[in-house]
């Protein structure tokens, strides 16, 4: 009996480590394709047969696309562009999360659900009527349009999230800090921020990498090489008589850096923020 | 230090009313405390004491001052919560001077203060802390240190032992009954615990429905409870309630019950109108004793707690709990019979439960 479970456990085991190192693959195969596309030289990119593996490394699509391209300029913008995403989702966001955490004011679950009805539209119905928005406030084709487009559908997830940290923060240590001598608001600031500090740093990631990582809006929105990010800029060096693969590449591999490295850095702050998120109390 | 003054408090949620007509005056370092079952309202009255809810109506005055309309922060009180509400981000330092910080007193003067709390509260070497490391009993203390340093008019408790365990929860009882005889501070008491409401309290409020049953000595309310629930809320074990009617015998006041007859001479009580009518009569276990004649019934339980024992007897039909000597220790179904001291009894109306 014992033997027949402990094989019947053993046969599992393989499966579910078949399952996951096949998943990993394919989550990890696209990156390392692109990565050694990238350091090929362009014989070894387009060819009869498949070369998997290069025959010379070289760095050069790495060096033309950084010194010989606007890519730089994409990079900052992309950059400009998350960081005001973030700031204006940080700065509206929290005190509205900390609104739906706490007071109950008439038409808070609708104004809650009308936030979520946003995200339940494709993004490509609400690219027309912004675009109309845009052009006539004249933020069409800037970084600040660009970042105000993307809190309309990002605004949502950071309030629904944070709003779980908040939920999860007692109540009773702001009214300790109440009768402390603190008001609402600095209640809020000094014993509930950093109470949901690790939560608020799991949003800014997922909002942060949300806005680096978008298309479809800096697409429609921007129009000129001041404005546009990286994603554009990459897609628009495909032309009509030319597919420069290796330069594509090394874009694509510096433009997953930024993310890495932030996930490097709050990775254990962010793990401890979604946990303490989901679990409530 | 302060008096306490609430005048016709009332809080409604919606159409649900939780607390109705609220009455209290409490003198100048007083130890007022709020009695009664989870769900009667004591903590939403003292929420609207510390100015965290707003009440419905009425008036709450601290020393001379309305203070309706004052923000928490400006009513100068300090309150220890259930769960400590202790800033898990701060030590244990700053979290007792987190009040002088926001009145913005300099920090040497705050150092001072809050060492002074910690003396006093025995928790110096915890200064540097986070509350996460403190056990209970600790961080307990900690939170009365946060409270006693501001020096405030009014203390406010929110059910501050019910976290502990049942030995360091006798400890903490006496520190605060300690802490009230030293510093004299006014004191409003929420709790669940009628030993921790009798020990404590200068003065108890019991509660139920948003509704103050009885306000008075903890003496009184122990003697001479207003109604049927102070009574059995008061005790432990409850006090028994037996059912029969009210007889006059050549002056002499009995009771007709379903085992017999229990005399009722030596009764506090005027109870003329409701000779011939029935009545309930409150008896506490503790005041019954073995004896040769009274309350006669069968030993159904008992139950040894060490100290004493708990014999539960059947009397006519109707059960009586009798709190006996460690050495008395019947036999189940055994016929026993409990002299019952007259004075101690209370009589209640069956229908309105009031006492006569």
């Amino acid at each position: 009996m014992a033997q027949t479970r402990s094989s019947s456990k053993l046969l599992w085991d393989v499966v579910a480590y078949v399952i996951m190192i096949g998943l990993a693959i394919i989550c990890v195969f696209p990156i390392i394709w692109t990565f050694l596309t990238s350091i090929k030289v362009d014989e070894d990119i387009v060819t009869r047969e498949m070369v998997y593996f290069p025959t010379r490394f070289t760095f050069d699509n790495y060096v033309k696309l950084w010194f010989q391209s606007s890519y730089p300029t994409l990079v900052a913008n992309s950059l400009i562009v998350t960081g005001l995403t973030v700031l204006i989702c940080l700065l509206t966001g929290a005190i509205a999360s900390y609104s739906f955490s706490r007071f109950n004011f008439p038409g808070r679950t609708q104004l809650m659900l009308g936030y979520l009805v946003v995200r339940m539209f494709p993004a490509v119905l609400m690219i027309i009527p912004l675009f109309i928005v845009m052009r006539q406030v004249g933020l069409l084709d800037s970084t600040v349009g660009l970042a105000i487009a993307y809190t309309s559908f990002l605004l949502p997830l950071f309030v629904w999230m944070l709003k779980g940290f908040f939920d999860s923060a007692p109540k009773e240590l702001e009214s300790a800090a109440r009768i402390d001598g603190s008001t609402r608001i600095g209640a809020m600031l000094r014993i509930v921020v950093p109470i949901a500090r690790n939560g608020l740093v799991a949003t800014c990631v997922f909002v942060a990498i949300a806005a680096w990582n978008e298309y479809l809006f800096a697409l429609m929105l921007t129009t000129s090489q001041g404005s546009r990010t990286w994603p554009v800029g990459l897609q628009l060096m495909v032309g009509e008589f030319q597919l420069p693969w290796g330069m594509l590449a090394a874009g694509g591999m510096i433009s997953i850096l930024p993310v890495v490295i932030l996930f490097a850095i709050v990775q254990r702050v962010m793990v401890a923020g979604i946990t303490a998120g989901a679990v409530k109390g | 230090m302060a008096t306490l003054s609430i005048k016709g408090v009332r809080k409604s949620f919606g159409s649900l009313e939780v607390l109705k007509n609220i009455d209290i005056e409490l003198e100048d370092g007083g130890f007022l405390v709020l009695l009664g079952p989870s769900g009667c309202g004591k903590s939403t009255l003292l929420s609207i004491i510390a100015g965290l809810e707003p009440s419905s109506g009425g008036d709450v005055t601290i020393g001379e001052r309305n203070v309706n309309n004052v923000h928490p922060k400006d009513r100068n009180i300090a309150m220890v919560f259930q769960s400590y509400a202790l800033y898990p981000t701060m030590s244990v330092r700053r979290n007792i001077g987190f009040g002088l910080e926001m009145r913005k007193m300099p920090t040497p003067e705050r150092d001072a203060a809050v060492k002074k709390a910690a003396d006093l509260l025995q928790i110096e070497h915890l200064l540097e802390r986070k509350p996460g490391q403190l056990s209970g009993g600790q961080r307990q203390r900690v939170a009365m240190g946060r409270a006693i340093v501001r020096d405030p008019d009014l203390f406010l408790f929110d059910e501050p032992l019910s976290n502990l365990d049942a030995k360091l929860r006798v400890e903490m009882r006496t520190e605060i009954k300690r802490l009230h005889d030293r510093l004299g501070t006014t004191i409003v008491y929420v709790t669940h615990d009628q030993i921790e409401a009798m020990t404590l309290g200068t003065k108890v409020a019991v509660m139920r429905n948003g509704v103050i049953q009885q306000f008075a000595d903890p003496q009184i309310i122990y003697e001479q409870p207003a109604n049927v629930f102070v009574a059995a809320f008061i005790g432990s074990p409850t006090t028994n309630f037996l059912n029969g009617t009210l007889e006059a015998t050549n002056g002499l006041l009995s009771l007709r019950h379903g085992g017999g007859s229990l005399d009722l001479g030596g009764l506090q009580q005027d109870v003329g109108a409701f000779v011939g009518r029935p009545v309930v009569a409150g008896i506490r276990p503790e005041t019954l004793q073995v004896a040769e004649t009274g309350v006669s019934g069968t030993v159904e339980v008992v139950e040894p707690t060490g100290p004493d024992t708990m014999v539960i007897l059947n009397v006519g039909g109707q059960m009586l709990t009798a709190r006996l000597g460690s050495r008395d220790r019947p036999k189940l179904g055994q016929a026993m019979t409990l002299s019952v001291d007259a004075r101690a009894v209370n009589l209640f109306d069956p229908d309105s439960g009031d006492r006569i």
